[in-house]
């Protein structure tokens, strides 16, 4: 249970994590601001969640294997 | 006055797997790891798009047809998954996040620096294949909670569902989720950048 609005950053992890899922009470953001103004640590964590979250959208084609390719072929052949 | 031509039939299935094959089975594995059963997914989209192939109308494209055909087939498979009694082998609860930090909640192996321009990093391949490498790393549980909030945007509420946990372990295990991932990406991807000095 989170009191008052002096976070650590354990308390500041979860919450940013969180925040990027669902938007957060005003005192949280609040909270989790103050603590970040202060914090390398957690405002370099953020910032690689963050890169982490855009870099999961990228995308590097992987080719069907070709023998699957060909296995499917068949099968929408058959009918 | 030009009319513009939709597209209401679907092209010919002899030549579905040419044009669509390697992207659906790109979208299946980034979502659930699993090589062969993005395989199977694969050839069960085809095979359902021909069953359902009168039921194209033409309001999207061909391509976002079969996308979504997959889609709800990956969001079975995993369901189906967790229905199964809990494995031995499926850890999901083992990372304790309390481990990551001291009593006095301060981190104990801090985040490190990345890089000095956090742009580039999207652009290398190789931090692309580092990143994927870590997805598939961490317990499954924990790489299709993230996958499914990340790649698909479902919204936490159904992630419960499909993987058949409680909302607050949902939280909980995306927060795990990304510390893990984190953690993974920059070991591997300061030691590469440290092999090439």
């Amino acid at each position: 249970m989170i009191k008052h609005w002096v976070f650590n950053c354990k308390d500041v992890s979860s919450l940013i994590s969180r925040s990027l899922d669902k938007k957060l009470p005003l005192s949280t953001r609040l909270g989790i601001k103050f603590h970040l103004m202060m914090c390398k640590l957690c405002r370099r964590y953020e910032k690689q969640l963050l890169i982490i979250h855009a870099a999961l959208k990228e995308e590097i084609i992987v080719p069907l294997p070709k023998s699957i390719q060909e296995k499917i072929k068949a099968a929408l052949k058959k009918k | 006055m030009t009319k513009e031509i939709k597209q209401h039939t679907l092209s010919d299935p002899s030549t579905w797997v040419d044009q669509y094959g390697d992207y659906l089975y790109t979208y299946a594995l980034r979502r659930i790891q699993d090589t062969s059963s993005a395989q199977d997914l694969v050839q069960d989209t085809f095979m359902a798009a021909l069953k359902a192939k009168d039921n194209f109308k033409g309001k999207s494209s061909e391509k976002t047809w079969f996308t979504s055909i997959l889609r709800h087939k990956i969001i079975d498979y995993i369901r189906k998954k967790y229905k199964q009694p809990f494995l031995e082998t499926d850890q999901t609860g083992d990372i304790d996040t309390n481990s990551y930090f001291h009593s006095n909640g301060k981190w104990k192996d801090p985040p490190k620096d990345w890089a000095s321009n956090p742009q580039k990093l999207l652009e290398q391949k190789s931090f692309l294949e580092i990143l994927k490498k870590c997805v598939q790393d961490i317990p499954q549980r924990l790489a299709h909670a993230l996958t499914l909030k990340e790649l698909e945007g479902v919204t936490t509420k159904e992630i419960c569902k499909v993987l058949d946990i409680s909302s607050t372990n949902c939280w909980t295990m995306l927060h795990r989720a990304r510390l893990l991932v984190r953690k993974c990406v920059e070991t591997n991807w300061l030691e590469t950048e440290g092999n090439k000095k």
